[in-house]
């Protein structure tokens, strides 16, 4: 059984002009345990509204609506008690600033045992210890010490260690990624990377890594969701993306980015036009706008999510070849 | 001038200098924190030497703290430098008034990192684009002056009739070409971009390379072109710079550098770098990292590379390297001809971190 199921989603924020944001629309997908499910779009594809929506995280003026399933319970409608306990005990959340989820006023060491002390019912020096040895996991040194340290006294690549540490402290069966090494140097993010994947098979925990990053997601994920104006574009196990990719998005975001192993020369592909406005999508695809394969029906219907070959989906009526933007550098 | 020499395809063709950077250093003075309130020196530049050619493109790569925006900033005497020389089109930049270095301002222009932030909310998009051409070409008559910020906003891709606008009513891509139509107006020779597609979405990001490309070609401009992200420097660069700790550890043409990198810091940096091809990105992903970027208030002795430097001996510690001709390019390294003819073996990849610096103290 996966670990998470998530049947319908849909995430609705209202406006302060009475309008409404549709952040996410009509979202289907399971995550296995022990993976690395990487879910990757741009800005305004609802990659992380997603997520915030499972967590029961969204702003005050958004909705979730639809089914999510943790280990089989659903998440969507559990009261706030419920959740705190699940959230801190059974899924974890990294997000792209440490500094957002840690409290500055507080030390490192008295912020991880808290969480040891609330959800394991551990004394404070029983706390201590296994902080102390969580931290040295994330390849901290001199990890007493850090203890009584402050966020602010830590470097970036270090404080997501220490989020990483703190979020692994309970053993989830989950944890959930959102950019957490966009705001890294890439020596930082590769050491990360690395942490992450290690943990993974350490404790066989199923890991959703949000990004815009494709090479982060080459790197680590498993299978990859292509998001885009809220809704799945494509999804497959991460060699087939690369290789035999089916969606015009896809192939505009895998063409468009140069690349650090191989010299591009003259003009990069490019997809044309800006990315969505959510408070005014289309009827249709909401690719369609900058899709240079768009069809009239595009515009007016949103195709279904179709599979296109073994565990590979893509929402998209084109059905013709790809390759308009060149192929492979 | 041996900063000029240049071996491979573009040897030939290279024009003299039009910047010249040498022995360039920023310090900041930090007061102290504690009871003790000493005050602390940074160093973000730290003898800086390095040339561009007219008409080239100048890669700037390195680090966050490894003093590149530090170094931008320098370039266009927008920040006090400490030392050294700066030379554009032949004139000593550092030695002229704030009244003389006016006229060159035009010629010297910037980009930055969140256009948004560089645009200021109360103007519109008009006065913005225009203001530069207010300033430093007031003899233009008013029409004259709006008629080239139609005609700039034309060539960004922006629409005319969005020139009443305000910047927050743009999007991240748009608001970079506003920077990029602001900073040409006045028609300048070398443009320094400071990661300019850093914060943008993928999509946004070739489209704003292109431009950026058609644009130096278009009007034969000089390109200084800072990043972190390795992939659009080997796009657009001729030349990478690579910048550790505020210092140059490395200047090779762009096909000899991802050749093959001489310094180790360039090693492992370019190995970081994540590829975007599950196959490749698989292979090199035992690629060896260590360590953090050591405070830049207290750089190690010697190399400032040599904490986390696999190679290191004893001399790295006792002596800095200076940046010396070799194999085409330049290198601060020790150690760079063994290296280069493999005569060490490659140390197997660090299994911890022993190395992970204190964090800044």
């Amino acid at each position: 059984m996966p670990v998470l199921e998530v049947r319908n989603l849909s995430v609705r924020f209202a406006t302060v002009s009475g309008g409404t944001v549709r952040a996410v629309n009509d979202i289907s997908l399971e995550v296995e345990r022990g993976e690395v499910l990487g879910i990757v779009g741009e800005s305004g594809s609802g990659k992380s509204q997603t997520w915030l929506g499972v967590m029961g995280l969204l702003a005050r003026n958004g909705r979730a609506e639809g089914s999510a399933r943790f280990d089989g319970r659903e998440l969507l409608g559990l009261s706030h008690g419920a959740l705190n306990e699940l959230r801190g005990a059974r899924m974890g959340m990294i997000f792209q600033d440490p500094m957002t989820a840690l409290n500055p006023f507080l030390s490192v060491g008295r912020q991880m045992t808290e969480v040891l002390q609330r959800h394991r019912g551990m004394d404070r020096r029983a706390a201590e210890r296994e902080c102390i040895a969580a931290l040295e996991m994330v390849h901290i040194t001199d990890a007493p010490r850090r203890l009584a340290m402050h966020p602010h006294e830590f470097s970036g690549g270090m404080r997501q260690r220490v989020m990483i540490a703190m979020t692994m402290l309970t053993r989830p069966d989950l944890l959930i990624c959102d950019e957490p090494t966009t705001f890294l140097d890439v020596t930082v993010q590769r050491q990360i990377l690395a942490l992450l994947d290690e943990l993974r098979q350490r404790f066989n925990t199923a890991i959703v890594f949000i990004t815009h990053d494709l090479g982060v997601i080459a790197e680590i994920a498993d299978r990859v969701i292509v998001m885009y104006g809220g809704r799945v574009m494509e999804q497959a196990d991460v060699h087939t993306l690369f290789a035999s990719y089916r969606h015009p998005y896809t192939e505009g975001l895998l063409r468009s980015v140069p690349r650090p192993d191989v010299t591009s020369h003259g003009v990069l592909a490019t997809i044309a036009g800006n990315p969505p406005d959510l408070a005014h999508l289309p009827a249709g695809c909401p690719f369609a706008p900058r899709c240079v394969y768009c069809e009239p029906r595009c515009a007016t219907q949103m195709p279904e999510l179709l599979d296109v070959g073994p565990a590979h989906w893509r929402a998209c009526h084109h059905v013709g070849a790809l390759g308009k933007l060149g192929t492979a550098a | 001038m041996n900063a000029l020499r240049e071996m491979g395809e573009d040897s030939a063709l290279r024009a003299p200098a039009l910047l010249e950077v040498d022995d360039l250093s920023v310090h900041f003075h930090v007061p102290g924190s504690g009871w003790k309130q000493r005050k602390r020196v940074l160093r973000a530049v730290d003898g800086v030497s390095f040339s561009v050619a007219e008409r080239e493109t100048l890669g700037i790569v390195g680090e966050s703290g490894c003093g590149k925006s530090t170094l931008a900033r320098a370039l266009l005497r927008l920040v006090p430098t400490s030392g050294g020389h700066l030379h554009y089109a032949g004139r000593d930049l550092l030695a002229l008034d704030a009244k003389s270095l006016r006229p060159l301002r035009r010629e010297l222009q910037i980009i930055f990192q969140d256009p948004l932030a560089a645009l200021d909310p109360r103007m519109t998009v008009g006065q913005i684009i225009g203001e530069p051409l207010r300033a430093l070409r007031p003899e233009l008559p008013r029409a004259e002056r709006h008629a080239r910020v139609l005609a700039m906003m034309q060539r960004v891709g922006l629409l005319p009739n969005q020139v009443n606008r305000y910047a927050h009513e743009f999007s991240g891509g748009q608001a970079q070409r506003i920077g990029i139509a602001r900073a040409l107006a006045v028609e300048p020779r070398l443009l320094v971009c400071d990661e300019p597609v850093s914060s943008l979405d993928v999509s946004i990001k070739s489209q704003v390379i292109n431009l950026l490309q058609d644009l130096k070609t278009e009007r034969a401009l000089t390109l200084v072109f800072i990043a972190h992200d390795l992939a659009s420097v080997r796009h657009i660069a001729q030349r990478v710079l690579v910048l550790y700790l505020g210092r140059v550890v490395e200047i090779a043409s762009r096909d000899a550098i991802f050749a093959q990198p001489m310094h180790p810091y360039t090693r492992m940096l370019f190995a970081a770098a994540p590829i975007p091809d599950p196959d490749a990105a698989r292979r090199v992903r035992a690629a060896p990292v260590r360590g953090e970027i050591p405070s830049p208030f207290d750089p190690p002795s010697g190399c400032a590379f040599r904490t986390r430097c696999s190679f290191a001996i004893e001399r790295c510690s006792a002596e800095r390297p200076r940046l010396r001709d070799l194999s085409g390019g330049q290198v601060a390294c020790h150690r760079a001809e063994e290296l280069l003819t493999q005569t060490i073996p490659l140390p197997a990849p660090d299994a911890g971190d022993a190395h992970a610096a204190a964090s800044w103290s």
